[in-house]
């Protein structure tokens, strides 16, 4: 079981994401980043701090290519990301798993379709879906609420759910912005200790959060930014108060 | 593709009915537009049906004078039929005239006796003379009027039947202005509603869409449930305006019967079934498809 979300054929120690003298102006606006370097190792667990407003959404949408930089160059898997082509980004975007704050989960299917969407739309065999929909479903504690719609889910479970749908299609890197920023104490944790063993059975995990409790308990690199600088980029950090 | 048709299709069948209340709202408006395109399609062919069934009662009938005998006229009859106005020519002798007069007064027995006293038949052989269209009368009652056998006609009806001629012209021509102008008007005006209608459906799902492309949808495994959902909301809008247009033909029929005999809507409605069906399948489809197409593109970032 545990194999399935394994990557046992990515090397570890190798820089999967790069990124080189990246720049972001968002139009009308001050910079959200400025002048960035930063290699992200395959198999890290790396949070990325700082105040709201100092640039950690801007800089995982440049990873998964919602924004492009306007100086600089990401790197992803050794590829630049600015020669993907309109046509090639959803395959880009199928070797990522996003979480997010507000979960975006599809309102009108279940728990169990929400998760599939994700294989179906790489055109995976439904033979494929409906073993390892309900798999995943199990893997984040929701095995016996595949058939509920969104709405009948609290916060905590619409996450998992969420975490499910990015964890599916065995993505090289999953990308969590604030994941815990809607969730109580008690689920937070939860979601983080989910993240902590998907990292440790060998997928990269990007962590955006400015919530000091989650990330003192990751306990791994710490990246603080702050007015679109990196400020500090400590391997076994702690939440830094500034 | 087979299989991303298929789950596509699939899922856009579940998102018309997960969609509840913002799929009837959407269809009804779609409906209002095709039952107005109907309506006008249905009134527009039966007032041409009424207008023809008018126009074929229009004629110009010469009368000749009794000595003129029969070769003479159908060399007249030929004559008349070689000109490109000139839609039909009847050619009634003295005998059949008394036939039809008999016919028609036979209900009436003092004149039917006074022909007897009579004892000769007083009628004249005529030609009744059509034309292609109503305003070309002029024309052939002018030439009628100087040809070389105007000496042989004792009479031309056209004066009685001039000012209906000219009424018929003239009610033709604000019929079709006036259909035509309010049939684009309410059309478009039921356009623009259902369109909007269609792009608040969108709009509603414009975070779906962001999501799908999220989670590595491609732009066209996106856009295919809401072509499909498009067709969809084509094709019950179009049934269902069918049957309220069945529902108002059947209504209205008796009342328009009475007045104007010639004028069969329900025949219509039956005799053009199909037609009227499809082509409000194709346009109701062609609306959704489109619409939902155009109200897409914001979100999709083409
Ligand atoms: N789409 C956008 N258009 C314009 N400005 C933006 C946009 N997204 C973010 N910004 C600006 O960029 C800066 C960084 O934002 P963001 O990356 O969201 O920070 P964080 O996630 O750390 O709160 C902020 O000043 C924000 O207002
Ligand atoms: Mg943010």
């Amino acid at each position: 079981m545990v194999k399935e979300i394994e990557n046992e054929n990515v090397e570890h120690g190798f820089a999967m994401i790069k990124f080189d003298g990246v720049s972001k102006v968002y139009k009308g606006n001050f910079p959200a980043l400025e002048s960035i370097d930063l290699e992200i190792n395959n198999g890290e667990f790396i949070s990325i701090v700082g105040q709201s407003g100092s640039g950690k959404s801007t800089m995982l949408k440049l990873i998964y290519a919602e924004e492009m930089p306007t100086a600089g160059e990401v790197y992803f898997d050794g590829k630049p990301l600015s020669r993907i082509s309109k046509r090639k980004l959803p395959f880009h975007r199928r070797a990522i798993g996003t979480v997010f704050q507000d979960f975006k989960l599809l309102p009108r299917k279940t728990a169990f379709e929400n998760v599939a969407y994700a294989l179906e739309v790489a055109g995976a065999p439904n033979l494929e879906i409906e073993e390892n929909v309900p798999q995943i479903l199990d893997i984040v504690g929701l095995g016996d609420k595949m058939e509920k719609y969104p709405h009948q889910l609290s916060g905590g479970e619409q996450q998992k759910v969420a975490i499910a749908r990015a964890l599916v299609h065995t993505p090289m890197v999953i990308i969590a912005d604030e994941p815990t920023g809607n969730l109580d104490p008690v689920s937070s944790l939860e979601i983080v200790q989910l993240l902590i063993r998907i990292n440790e059975l060998g997928t990269t995990v990007i962590l955006a959060s400015h919530d000091k409790d989650i990330v003192n308990k990751v306990n791994k690199r710490v990246l603080a930014l702050d007015k679109g600088r990196i400020i500090s980029d400590n391997a076994k950090g702690k939440y830094k108060i500034f | 593709m087979f299989l991303a048709i298929g789950r596509t299709s699939k899922e856009a069948v579940q998102n018309f009915f997960r969609n509840g209340w913002l799929s009837i709202a959407t269809v009804s408006i779609m409906i209002l537009f095709l039952y107005v395109l109907s309506v006008f399609v249905v009134i527009g062919f039966s007032a041409n049906n009424i207008l023809r069934n008018v126009e074929d009662k229009v004629n110009i009938t010469i009368y000749f004078k009794p000595e003129v005998d029969e070769n003479a006229i159908l060399d007249i009859k030929s004559n008349l039929e070689g000109f490109n106005e000139v839609k039909s020519v009847d050619y009634i002798s003295k005998n059949q005239a008394l036939d039809d007069f008999k016919a028609n007064n036979s209900d009436d027995p003092i004149i039917l006796q006074s022909l007897d006293e009579i004892g000769s038949n007083p009628l004249l052989a005529s030609l009744v003379v059509k034309a292609n269209n109503p305003n070309q009368y002029q024309l052939i009652a002018d030439y009628v009027g100087k040809a070389y056998f105007s000496d042989e006609v004792s009479r031309v009806n056209y004066g009685k039947n001039k000012e209906v001629i000219d009424k018929l012209n003239s009610i033709i021509a604000t019929i079709r202005r006036i259909g035509i102008s309010l049939g684009l008007f309410f059309g478009l005006v039921s356009l623009l509603i259902s369109f909007n209608a269609i792009r608040i459906t969108i709009y509603t799902h414009r975070q779906e869409v962001e999501i799908m492309r999220l989670v590595g949808a491609s732009n066209t495994y996106i856009r295919l449930p809401f072509i499909f959902e498009g067709v969809i909301y084509g094709i019950v809008s179009a049934f269902i305006s069918m049957l309220i247009l069945f529902i108002s033909v059947k209504f209205v029929t008796p009342y328009i019967s009475t007045t104007v005999p010639s004028a069969n809507l329900a025949s219509f409605y039956w005799g053009n079934f199909g037609w009227l069906l499809f082509g409000q399948v194709i346009f109701g489809s062609l609306l959704g498809v489109v619409g939902s197409l155009i109200a897409m593109r914001k979100y999709l970032q083409v």
